[in-house]
């Protein structure tokens, strides 16, 4: 532990100094060891090959597309998850109900719902907002019903004893204490989405970054692919910091209002 | 989950048996009475039928469930055992020295959150069509979870432990095999557990595309030809397969590791 | 007990001086401390949290290195824990992988190779802190209190000349804890040991040592020093005992 301190202290960028060894290690390789752009490109042959195939609007469109995508599905699944685990963690007749179905579509690995949506929903992005929806809705489901389940039942009679209850006791003290809870749940939830949209577009899909990796197989241009890649890895990492950093601040909101 | 839901009582049971009980009937009633169209929701008694078509026959003409079946199961294995075997020894290196972590760190970090379905053109033309795309692939997907959850293990092992192993003349080597190894065990069977589950996630997409064997494939491929019964039968083979493996996982987890409840890794 | 005084000490603390880098430099956690430890006495540090009693024990065990000064056993510097000195902590840090009977003959593994010994010698020291058929529990099955008999079987097991005993019984519920204390002074009185045992507890002090040094913290040093010459078994009535608890709570204000 304090090796580790004492490391973060004096050499902050090691982080930083690994990837760009590991990128240069890469860079290298594919130039002098492997040669062939197409069974290998380095980085830089990428993002040439990026730069022969696509307009810089093209890529953002692309990018745009895949975002608006899965903060659709997100937005659905948070909206539901959250709500219906709330008051199946609340109520427990109704997670008598729900919960036994939510645990029996579980399993379901959210890709292998993708021809069924296309059955139900057509090649649209109905479809695809189903599925990433479905990928994102379990994990948020089931931490926020966990996260009631787990309010220390003294905060509740705490609260009772000073005439808190009711639907008030549910937004003033329940609702709060399972915040972390349901937080956690909200970025698993993101990450998945996010898997899950790639998927969604590889398989079907006429634009996305996933469709920009798929493209390249058509143009026999393995470097474009490894440029979605990238790309799809820097986009995630991004929004997920985003969503991190805007979900932090929701609940210190929350804190200083109680 | 049940020691969450506190004590357990007959309703329960009851209750969601009754449910599930009611909605079957309810969508066979509505399905053959004309309010349901059969290709959306195909009702029970289709699926069954389908099935035993699936078992018997096979779907496309002359590959059983059975083939599927088994042909998915080799992937998921065989990735998962080659990302565990390169994985686990790397993460307890990593997690071992400090230096090695920081160093890394980054790099994994990117790596995980690079959906692993998009390195599919790469894997195509490094490993062909045939299954060492898709071992390649799953390999990946699990390898990064792994990995990472074998780092958080090793640098988790409470201080303590190793403070009193230090006091009863530990040495370096004894302390790693005896005293590290079995402490980071029940994570790394969490990772384990959560890295089956993405392999599993992995397969379904990439038997998808370009292959008619594999139950992923199977539920594809039932979609193009209008057999919405066989894609649903497939779906709820692929989901209990992954239930089985699940329940398998935690079993053995039990077994092995009397002394402790199972811990939530991360994904 | 009374200590022999002319034989040579077995601890000697020396100048032992302790700084975290951004301390105020009049204020280390530990200023120059200096004392000596008879063989088997049994030496109390007491004080408030955060007065250096625990950096202190550490730097005996060997697990922290002092800023300046030293630390000798038996005349030969401290430089690394382990070596006959058992350490007892205040959340038992047991292997929760193994039994009760695991843990205690992992400590005794260096000195009984023969696993059939190792077990029996576990068997015996579980028995001795009242632990008898409790072998094959796993930790995690065993209350907090059955925890601390477990910890202190394994510093035994070690065959220690020293034993050091940081808060074992703080987390312990007053019951038990009273229990404890007995149990302690009973096994120590069947096996001799020098014991250095840090608490906040003066009751617990008084019950258990032969001397005790109150510390007090930034600079961390020692304001009082007792002699505690009452035969044990010994009873919280006992006038002298409520005299001296005055004289520490006192020293402690």
């Amino acid at each position: 532990m304090s090796t580790d301190a004492r490391l973060a202290a004096r050499y902050p960028m090691l982080g930083l100094l690994g990837a760009l060894a590991l990128l240069l290690a890469w860079e290298l390789a594919a130039r002098w060891l492997w040669r062939d752009p197409q069974v290998l490109p380095s980085p830089i042959q990428s993002i040439q090959a990026a730069a022969r195939h696509l307009t810089l609007p093209e890529v953002a469109e692309h990018v745009g597309v895949s975002v608006a995508r899965v903060v659709g599905g997100f937005v659905l699944a948070a909206v539901s998850g959250v709500a219906l685990g709330i008051a199946c963690g609340w109520y427990r007749p109704l997670s008598r109900l729900v919960r036994p179905l939510v645990e029996l579509l579980r399993p379901i690995p959210p890709l292998a719902w993708i021809p069924m949506a296309i059955i139900w929903f057509g090649l649209g992005e109905p479809s695809k907002l189903f599925v990433i929806f479905l990928g994102a809705f379990f994990p948020i489901f089931t931490n926020a019903w966990r996260g009631m389940r787990s309010v220390p039942p003294v905060l509740l009679r705490a609260a009772r004893t000073m005439d808190v209850d009711g639907l008030a006791l549910l937004f003033r003290v329940g609702i709060p204490a399972a915040a972390p809870d349901i937080t956690t749940g909200l970025r698993v939830g993101f990450g998945l989405a996010f898997g899950i949209l790639v998927a969604a577009e590889l398989i079907a899909a006429e634009s996305g970054m996933g469709y920009l990796v798929m493209q390249s197989r058509q143009l026999g241009e393995l470097g474009l692919a490894v440029f979605g890649i990238f790309l799809i890895g820097v986009v995630s990492l991004v929004a997920d910091m985003a969503l991190a950093t805007g979900m932090r601040r929701l609940i210190r909101g929350r804190g200083t209002l109680s | 989950m049940s020691a969450a839901e506190g004590h357990r009582d007959w309703r329960d049971v009851v209750y969601p048996l009754a449910l599930i009980g009611a909605l079957l009937a309810g969508w066979e009633w509505a399905a053959t009475h004309g309010y349901l169209r059969p290709i959306r929701f195909p009702p029970p008694s289709t699926l069954l039928a389908s099935l035993v078509e699936l078992v018997r026959e096979g779907f496309p003409e002359g590959i059983t469930l059975g083939t599927h079946f088994a042909l998915t199961m080799q992937r998921i294995l065989a990735g998962f055992a080659l990302a565990v075997a390169l994985a686990v020894p790397l993460g307890l290196a990593i997690g071992w020295y400090p230096l090695l972590d920081r160093l890394t760190e980054s790099v994994i970090a990117f790596c995980r959150s690079v959906a692993t379905l998009s390195l599919l053109p790469l894997a195509i033309v490094w490993f062909g069509t045939g299954e060492g795309s898709k071992v390649f692939l799953i390999g990946y997907g699990c390898f990064w979870v792994m990995l990472a959850n074998t780092v958080a293990a090793v640098r988790q092992v409470d201080p303590l432990l190793v403070r009193a192993a230090s006091t009863m003349d530990t040495g370096p080597a004894e302390m790693f095999v005896r005293v590290v190894l079995p402490a980071v065990l029940p994570r790394l069977f969490a990772g384990a557990r959560i890295a089956l589950g993405v392999g599993f996630m992995v397969i379904v997409g990439a038997e998808m595309i370009g292959t008619i064997h594999g139950l992923g494939a199977l539920i594809m491929e039932a979609r193009t030809f209008y057999r919405s019964d066989i894609t649903v039968v497939g779906m709820i083979v692929i989901g209990g397969l992954g239930f089985a493996i699940t329940a398998a996982m935690q079993r053995l987890e039990r077994l092995l590791l009397p002394w402790q409840a199972p811990v939530d890794g991360a994904r | 007990m009374p200590v022999n005084a002319t034989a040579p000490p077995k601890i000697v603390v020396d100048r032992v001086a302790k700084h975290f880098p951004g301390d105020a430099a009049d204020a280390p956690v530990l200023a120059d401390l200096s004392m000596t430890i008879a063989e088997n006495e049994f030496l109390v540090l007491l004080g408030r949290s955060g007065c250096g009693k625990t950096t202190l024990l550490n730097t005996i065990a060997g697990l922290e290195r002092a800023s300046s000064g030293t630390v000798h056993v038996d005349g030969a510097p401290v430089d690394r824990p382990g070596q006959g000195k058992g350490m007892v902590f205040q959340q038992g840090a047991l292997f929760p992988w193994l039994t009760a009977a695991g843990n205690v003959a992992f400590a005794a593994r260096k000195r009984l190779p023969d696993a059939r010994a190792r077990r029996a010698r576990a068997r015996e020291l579980l028995e001795l802190v009242g632990l008898g058929g409790a072998e094959d529990k796993y930790p995690s099955e065993l209350s907090g209190g059955m925890q601390q008999r477990v910890a202190i079987a394994r510093a035994l097991a070690l065959d220690p000349e020293i034993l050091l005993m940081d808060e074992p019984f703080g987390a312990l519920d007053e019951l038990t804890r009273i229990e404890m204390q007995q149990e302690l002074t009973r096994v120590w009185q069947a096996r001799r040991k020098t014991v250095v045992f840090v608490t906040h507890s003066i009751w617990e002090g008084l019950m258990l040592a032969d001397r005790i040094m109150v510390m007090a913290a930034r600079p961390g040093r020692i304001v009082l020093e007792r002699q505690i010459a009452i035969d044990r078994p010994r009873r919280r009535t006992d006038p002298e005992l409520i005299a001296c608890y005055e004289d520490i709570w006192r020293s402690l204000q």
